[in-house]
């Protein structure tokens, strides 16, 4: 297939879709019942004067063609307004945000990664072992729960009764720490929410790896990799997995554009100053602008990862394009 | 004739419909306590089957339409369709007296006398219009039962489905006998309980041997089991219902999809599209937070934010089912787009929907779980969800007061497994293909449903062998895997979600 043909239908399909998706951002708070002035200011008493000004700022006294004309202009230059709870601009609020999710996500995503895919491999290779019905129940029982319910009982558990790990937060409060120190308290805070947030991941990775292997295990190749004498080891290793890593990762970096869902609830339970806490924070109290940043955010996460996920596939299965 | 198997059906479902439909409509306030026959009083007290007129409207015209339908098109039965009538007028009276009767709907109080006898009066000519439609299409009935036999054969030779129903029939009956179990009064704010001598027990009390206390206390010293058993009503309805809610919409959008080719299918599936990706959970944060938090907001929040799985799985059965050949001649008999869809392709995806549907209800019940344990939830009646907000933000956590944390979640846990398990038990029994793969005969027959991995697949890196864990990706011009209906993949990729697809592309990329 024609390669520049594809990239171009993809990136214009994700543009399409990320335009979609800021339209419904610009839609979504003015279909809400109510005035949206008076939802974009915080609960309580709310003067005329403040609404008036409120519908100033946001432009809500325009017509709705010129609203949306603005809205864009704003959005494209990264401006999402003032966040009431914090008397920042929300761009400010959000960047500082970041970096903790990341860190938590990619670590909580390797993990995950790593031994949903160990366990998979495992599972499929000796099918209808005992292994394999304890792995793969086990994975549909970690699938089943709820995130933040396993969050509370590694608190309970871990935090509260062990006393190994901090019950929360990304530092002590109160303690300055340098250099490895600070890398150690770090590391000792970030366990249990990386842990938990990985844990609804390691499950269903675990069910796609184990499913994928036992697909390409039916294969010619394999079959003739085992014929022509490879010990066990090396079928598996050499010619089953990487066959079968294919899928997986590209379900992986799809995912990875999901994460938000997963680290709203482990950041709440944890404390964990990222952007779920923020959204979560901001929801309770009635942060609007905020939130409206923290979700467009998340949805173009996703579409990019989407993007990634189908360019890195061109790359990696030499038979899309051949 | 009747078949008389389908006979015996009716005769036994409509008194087993009738008693859900009472179970659900007790009175909470007359608990098991106050005696045999306080409770015979209360199961049949003016107050029973109280609800909402637009409820009843709704059933009217529904029932209403639907007969004077089968009398104007002449359909074989035609005493059923009078029965249809028959009940439509009964909903019309009953919402006339639930509205407040002649002095206006404006009463909203629902206290009349007479709901439990327009209940029963409802179920029993439900019963009858089964019987009827058989008696005018025997060959159908027939037929019904036939099927419905057949499946039942298949579904109980698998252990998990089994496993899945048992769990799922321990928590449905604890959810309707909960006013024989225990009494509702203790989930008011001021009662908290006591031990043998009187004494009250305080917050987080361990549990203990005495009933009320079985699952300890909560931070104000409130019965945990009370908060357990009447949590499960509220956990399981929400869930039902925004499941029924998802699949109507996903499977309109997805059926209107599939059928219309061209750029009305491009419509609906780019907006299918848009709303796959959108994060559900930052949206429902959003609209919970704006349209305020209560039962039916609820339903409808995780309805509007799960239907696109449900559509597109849908939408690839029906381009399997257009290209069938009995469509092509009932196109050449000059049947319309909207009789094909109704008469042919809606009965032939239907087995599909049913087990989306039961898959959808597991999503559903985390997703309310998820709200509720967020704090937006309806404050007034209880989910388990909610009881983990609670446990959360009194810091059970730190207690460490276990008996309030764990119930809930092990609670969920089993219930979103059984539906998981009775969606792929059903699922297996739909696709034969999922059947015959016991070819080591030792097989776990979990996920034993990959065909040849999604390896070779096109340029859109459309993903794979049908199935629920099975790797695949979602694409956008998607061409359906003709050999298989599987009904695996719905529902939401983040959250551990349920990614992958029966939707394959052509081998060369189905792109151009």
């Amino acid at each position: 297939m024609d390669k520049r043909r594809y990239f171009v239908r993809k990136i214009l399909n994700a543009v399409l879709t990320i335009i979609l998706v800021a339209s419904f951002n610009f839609a979504l708070f003015r279909i809400l019942p109510g005035d949206p002035a008076r939802l974009l200011l915080p609960k309580g008493k709310q003067p005329p004067e403040a609404v008036e000004k409120q519908r100033k700022t946001f432009n809500l006294d325009k017509p709705m063609w010129q609203q949306f004309g603005l809205y864009w202009g704003d959005t494209l230059r990264g401006r999402f307004g003032m966040s009431f709870s914090e008397k920042r601009p929300v761009t400010e609020v959000v960047a500082e945000r970041i970096w903790p999710t990341v860190l938590l996500v990619g670590v909580g995503t390797i993990f995950a990664t790593v031994v949903g895919m160990i366990l998979g491999v495992f599972a499929g290779w000796r099918r209808g072992g005992a292994y394999d019905v304890v792995t793969t129940n086990l994975g549909m029982v970690l699938y089943a729960m709820p995130t933040f319910w396993f969050g509370l009982l590694m608190i309970m558990l871990f935090a509260t009764k062990l006393r190994w790990f901090p019950t929360g937060r990304m530092e002590e409060p109160g303690v300055e720490l340098h250099g490895l120190a600070y890398g150690q308290s770090l590391l000792r805070h970030l366990f249990l929410p990386a842990f938990t947030f990985a844990i609804a991941y390691v499950g269903e990775y675990e069910l796609i790896m184990r499913s994928s292997i036992t697909g390409v295990m039916k294969e010619d190749f394999a079959l003739t990799a085992r014929a022509k004498g490879l010990s066990e080891n090396a079928v598996l290793w050499r010619h089953v997995v990487p066959n079968a890593m294919l899928p997986t990762v590209t379900i992986v970096m799809m995912n990875l554009g999901f994460v938000m869902s997963g680290a709203i609830l482990a950041e709440a339970v944890f404390n964990w100053p990222g952007l779920g806490l923020l959204s979560y924070d901001s929801m309770q109290k009635r942060d609007y602008p905020v939130m409206q940043a923290v979700f467009l955010i998340a949805s173009i996460a996703v579409i990019v990862a989407n993007l990634i996920a189908d360019i890195m596939y061109y790359y990696l299965d030499p038979r899309v394009h051949a | 004739m009747i078949p008389r198997r389908y006979r015996n059906w009716v005769l036994f479902w409509t008194p087993f419909i009738w008693l859900v439909l009472e179970l659900l409509m007790y009175p909470k306030d007359v608990p098991l306590a106050a005696g045999l026959s306080a409770v015979l009083k209360g199961f049949f007290s003016a107050r029973i089957g109280s609800y909402p007129p637009w409820v009843l409207v709704l059933g009217a015209l529904l029932t209403a339409g639907f007969g004077i339908l089968g009398l104007v098109r002449k359909s074989k039965a035609r005493a059923f369709s009078l029965t249809l009538i028959g009940i439509g007028v009964v909903f019309a009276l009953w919402a006339f007296l639930a509205g407040g009767g002649a002095s206006g709907w404006s009463a909203g109080e629902n206290v009349i006398a007479y709901n439990w006898v327009l209940q029963t009066i409802v179920v029993l000519l439900g019963g009858a219009a089964a019987w009827l439609w058989a008696l005018g299409n025997p060959e159908r009935a027939e037929l019904t039962v036939w099927n419905t036999h057949q499946v039942w054969k298949l579904y109980r030779a698998n252990w998990q489905g089994m496993v899945g129903l048992g769990i799922l029939v321990f928590f449905l009956s604890m959810a309707l006998l909960a006013p024989f179990l225990i009494d509702h009064a203790l989930l008011d704010p001021n009662a908290q309980i006591t031990d043998a001598s009187g004494q009250l027990l305080g917050p987080y009390h361990p549990p203990t041997l005495s009933y009320y206390n079985w699952f300890g206390t909560d931070q104000v010293g409130q019965s945990v089991l009370a908060q357990f058993i009447w949590s499960s009503r509220i956990s399981l309805t929400v869930g039902l219902l925004a499941a029924l809610m998802s699949t109507v919409i996903g499977a309109g959008i997805g059926i209107a999809a599939g059928f219309y080719g061209g750029w009305q299918g491009e419509v609906w599936m780019r907006l299918t599209d848009a709303f796959l990706v959108i994060p559900w959970l930052p949206l429902a944060m959003v609209l919970a937070a704006a349209w305020g938090q209560n039962f039916f907001m609820i339903i409808i929040i995780i309805a509007i934010t799960s239907w696109p799985g449900t559509a597109r799985v849908v939408r690839s059965d029906v381009l399997r089912v257009r290209e069938l050949q009995f469509i092509e001649r009932a196109r050449a008999i000059g049947s319309s787009n909207w009789h094909i869809m109704r008469k042919h392709a809606l009965p032939n995806v239907m087995p599909l929907i049913f087990a989306n549907l039961v898959l959808v209800v597991a999503i559903a019940i985390l997703s309310e779980t998820t709200l509720s344990f967020l704090g937006l939830g309806d404050p007034l009646n209880f989910s388990w969800g909610t009881m983990l907000h609670y446990a959360w933000v009194n810091g059970a956590a730190g207690l460490p007061a276990w008996w309030y944390l764990l119930p809930p979640g092990i609670a969920i846990v089993l219930v979103v497994l059984a539906f998981t398990f009775i969606g792929m038990a059903y699922d297996e029994v739909l696709d034969p293909k999922l059947r015959k793969r016991e070819d080591s005969g030792a097989e776990n027959r979990f996920t034993a449903r990959g065909e040849a991995p999604a390896v070779a697949m096109g340029g859109a890196g459309a993903g794979g062998g049908g199935g629920m864990f099975t790797p695949g990706q979602q694409t956008d011009d998607a061409m359906p895997d003709f050999n298989k209906p599987a009904g695996g993949s719905i529902g939401r990729p983040e959250g551990g979600g349920w990614v992958g697809g029966h939707i394959k592309d052509d081998e060369e990329g189905g792109e151009e």
